[in-house]
């Protein structure tokens, strides 16, 4: 919900989904073009900047979005630092500590974060309702965009069921106690499966009553500068590419 | 259908009414219930219908739709409303008895229900059952774009439509951004963007609060100003009493009887074998006329109208 926030609030909200589409791609490219780590993190540091004092997003709120991504780098590169080696047929094995050096770890580190910048930079400053007409404007296949839209939608129709069942088990002491939870939880799921079920039905009824025939069709939205933007992304873009390859 | 240019209405109409693409009124100028025309835009005709689990849900209903009019449906729940509604839309098939729109009785096949649908709108009782896009903008494009119209057209009518229920500024937000009220704007405003005949509203008041319902009220009227015709499912005899031109009393899948609004003090008994109440304010205007407060000319259909009718008589007397 962070992310929806932060999509819906920032200031380039009006910007024209493709251009920073453009410009995360070229952040990717340059994440993975880079020669060196130094390189790469000067790429992540350049495109958190841009996502913050350019679109606006407040960096405390970067970096609680940005969080739970990093933890799992870090946890990556944790299982690249170990490495277990067993010797021949014995059932002994040793850990060893940095068996190739810290060069693949600063590697893939400054290079994951940069992507991630990258990717965070679109997530944080596109609503995911522009992604979709995004995509499909891009010629991304139709029953991928459906679901994907569909499940966006049902995210929230069920967070919402899921919360209001939760609320009322707390009230009637549902999760007291570890066992009654547990039952609880159980019913919790049983009625959310049904209620799933349901919801795919009536959806089904209601699309119907509007005339649809199968296909999902909808109205993408308009964008005032798009050519404007366009060239701007696509200088930043290449920008970075540069910045990451020419970089000793 | 002739495009005619219908006579402003004298209620009131607060949201916009700058709305070109508005032009395929009703020929038949309605205003308060003076009827100058009785075409019979939807009847139902001895329906029966039983859902597959045994349960009934129309047992021999009729009904009839005059165009250009505003009914009220009311009935307890399980009374067999929705069920009713999805017939009319053609997304339920009686199962004994007919269904005519317009004169004709429904045709079933795939061409004959894309043209009832783009006829005949439903809002549904639940948003959420009918919002499934992200984006409003998108959600009220969907039933357009169905209808395979162009690009160009399309966004003329969602606009419009976004603008006769008062949510043009919203076009952009994400569904579940909204309140429960504006999601329900939302649902008309998708199936306004078709351009029915006959708008359906699935108990539109339920969970509005005081303000919410008072801004769809006006909604409402503004479309009837428009020349559509339309019916709804509601619970409130007040209100209905107030608003509809025609009332229809529906229980245990049986449409059992249908009079005027205004002749609603005369079908007292109707009412309690219905297990509805008179609306307050028809015993309130009785009392006063048998005291001899109010004379019995015109019955007031709410209280602010019988109030205006004490203020009225009071100046009389000085
Ligand atoms: N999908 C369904 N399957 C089986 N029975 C249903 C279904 N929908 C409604 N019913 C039954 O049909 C009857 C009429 O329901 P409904 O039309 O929803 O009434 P209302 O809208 O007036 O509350 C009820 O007895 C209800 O239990
Ligand atoms: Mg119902």
């Amino acid at each position: 919900m962070l992310i929806e926030q932060c999509a819906y609030g920032n200031r380039w909200r009006k910007v024209a989904p493709a251009a920073k589409g453009l410009f995360c791609l070229g952040g990717f490219i340059a994440a993975f073009a880079a020669s060196q780590p130094a390189a790469a993190a000067a790429v992540a540091g350049l495109v958190v900047l841009i996502t913050v004092l350019g679109a606006g997003v407040p960096f405390p709120r970067f970096v609680r979005v940005a969080l739970p991504p990093l933890g799992f780098l870090l946890l990556g590169c944790l299982s690249l630092a170990y490495s277990l080696d067993f010797q021949g047929a014995s059932n002994d094995f040793t850990v060893l500590w940095l068996p190739s050096g810290w060069a693949p770890i600063r590697q893939l580190a400054a290079r994951s974060g940069a992507a991630l910048a990258a990717l965070l930079f679109l997530a944080l400053t596109t609503p995911m309702i522009d992604l979709i007409a995004l995509l499909r404007r891009l010629k991304m296949p139709e029953v991928l965009l459906e679901i994907m839209v569909l499940c966006y939608r049902m995210l929230f129709v069920f967070s919402e069921a899921l919360h209001d069942t939760r609320t009322a088990q707390a009230a009637r002491l549902g999760y007291a106690t570890p066992r009654l939870a547990l039952r609880s939880l159980g019913s919790l799921t049983a009625n959310l499966t049904l209620q799933i079920w349901q919801r795919a039905h009536s959806l089904h009824i209601a699309a119907q009553s509007r005339n649809n025939d199968g296909a999902f069709r909808f109205l993408e939205p308009e964008y005032a500068h798009v050519r404007r933007d366009l060239t701007i992304a696509a200088l930043g873009g290449a920008l970075l590419i540069g910045l990451a390859v020419g970089m000793p | 259908m002739k495009p005619l240019k219908h006579q402003p209405s004298h209620r009131r109409t607060p949201v916009s009414s700058a709305a070109p693409d508005f032009t395929y009124l009703s020929p038949h100028g309605l205003d308060s219930g003076i009827r100058r025309n009785d075409e019979i835009l939807l009847a139902f005709e001895d329906v029966a219908f039983r859902y597959p689990d045994g349960n009934t849900g129309l047992d021999g209903c009729s009904l009839s739709i005059v165009r250009g009019s505003r009914n009220a449906l009311i009935g307890a729940n399980g009374a067999g409303k929705t069920t009713l509604f999805q017939h009319a839309n053609g997304l339920l098939r009686p199962q004994k008895g007919g269904i005519r729109y317009a004169g004709r009785a429904i045709d079933y096949s795939r061409a004959g229900l894309r043209h009832l649908r783009s006829e005949v709108g439903l809002v549904f009782q639940n948003p959420d059952q009918q919002l499934f896009s992200a984006s409003v903008r998108e959600d009220v494009s969907f039933g357009p774009l169905n209808l395979g119209l162009d690009t160009e057209t399309v966004r003329q009518r969602v606009t419009a439509a976004l603008q006769a229920v008062g949510m043009e500024k919203f076009a952009d937000r994400p569904v579940h951004n909204l309140s429960f009220g504006q999601k329900k704007r939302v649902c008309i405003a998708g199936v306004l963007a078709m351009q029915p005949q006959l708008l359906i509203l699935d108990e539109p008041m339920a969970g509005l609060d005081h303000a919410m319902r008072a801004e769809l009220l006006a909604v409402l009227d503004e479309l009837h100003a428009r020349g559509i015709t339309l019916l709804l499912a509601t619970h409130d005899i007040d209100f209905a009493y107030r608003w509809a031109d025609r009332i229809h009393l529906m229980s245990s899948g049986r449409c059992t009887s249908a009079f005027a609004a205004a002749e609603l003090p005369d079908n007292a008994e109707t009412l309690s074998a219905a297990g509805l109440p008179v609306p307050g304010v028809v015993e309130l205007h009785r009392l006063l006329v048998t005291r001899q407060i109010l004379p019995a000319i015109s019955s007031p259909r709410s209280l602010a109208e019988l109030i205006a009718q004490l203020n009225n008589t009071q100046k009389d007397f000085q």
